[in-house]
């Protein structure tokens, strides 16, 4: 456990991506309700993998000297989440929010930093994960050039 | 002989820790190179996949179709930059092919396994080669690689 000096670690990015992996767990925990047990397992998955970037990305943030941002009592959807078409794109903006969050850390990482093997390890499973969801959802078009870019 | 044999030595760090002065002037290939020019390739022969599978194999083609647009999206940001970082005129002709134009008969073939197979070698040999520069490029170019990277694993995913 060496703890990285604090100059080193974009804090105000880690935060953010913080901040998008607790709203990912939130998301996470409210869909199940709406989405057809089929989908479960692939939910619970993506549910942990976000509990564990979270778990780590604490970790990173407490190494630095920061306090790492709680999660919001409560998260303001875009739409209301009443059935499954709204339910998944709901995943589809956690996963879009969490590439974004994620790619910022890269930009603002110093270069050679384990940091950015994280956060693009992060941003592409969101992208990934991102894909799947529209094909679910049969959105269209199912990928975006950028994932994560503004 | 003692004059030489010290030049070499100094040079020898030097050129291995690529921090010198020297190392970051503007000689040798941009490493945004290899990249903007695997994305064109891929653009090609996913443009050709969607064209001969387009009877055939309609899904696939539809797939294909998506891939040539996102690649020449990417050769096009990456050549921006190229072009930003280097003003004047394009040195690329004097270059060695940064890829082994893969999988392009896979283009040519009627059978949609081996195109399919093609195009996914290709988006992980992208992913690949886009996520090993993320670590060292500064922070603009290492996100834009990291998001040309995650979105070529969007597209092997869609081809697995």
């Amino acid at each position: 456990m060496n703890s990285r000096p604090q100059s080193q670690v974009p804090v105000a990015a880690l935060q953010g991506a913080l901040a998008a992996e607790h709203a990912a767990v939130w998301v996470y925990g409210l869909v199940g309700a709406f989405v057809p047990d089929a989908l479960s397992r692939r939910l619970n998955e993506a549910a942990t993998t976000h509990q564990a970037r979270r778990d780590a990305t604490q970790r990173i943030l407490i190494d630095a000297g920061a306090a790492p941002v709680p999660p919001e009592p409560g998260y303001l959807t875009p739409e209301p989440v009443t059935d499954a078409a709204s339910a998944l794109r709901l995943t589809i903006t956690a996963e879009t929010d969490a590439a974004a969050a994620w790619r910022s850390v890269i930009e603002r990482s110093p270069a050679d930093a384990d940091l950015r093997g994280t956060a693009l390890e992060a941003l592409t499973d969101a992208a990934v994960r991102a894909t799947r969801w529209r094909a679910t959802a049969g959105a269209s078009p199912l990928t975006v050039p950028f994932p994560g870019a503004p | 002989m003692l004059t030489v044999g010290t030049a070499l030595l100094l040079a020898g760090p030097a050129a291995v820790t690529g921090c010198s002065p020297s190392a970051r002037a503007p000689t040798g290939p941009d490493p945004l190179e290899s990249p903007a020019r695997r994305a064109e390739t891929d653009a090609a022969l996913a443009q050709a996949v969607g064209q001969n599978a387009a009877q055939a194999h309609p899904a696939l083609a539809a797939t294909a179709r998506a891939l040539a647009e996102d690649r020449m999206t990417h050769a096009t940001a990456l050549r921006a930059e190229l072009r930003r970082a280097r003003p004047g005129p394009a040195s690329t002709n004097a270059l060695p092919p940064a890829v082994p134009a893969p999988a392009a008969p896979a283009a040519a073939t009627p059978d949609v396994s081996a195109a399919r197979t093609g195009l996914a070698q290709a988006a992980r040999a992208a992913e690949d080669e886009a996520a090993g520069l993320v670590v060292t490029l500064p922070g603009y170019r290492a996100a834009l690689l990291a998001s040309v990277a995650a979105c070529c694993a969007t597209h092997a995913a869609l081809l697995s």
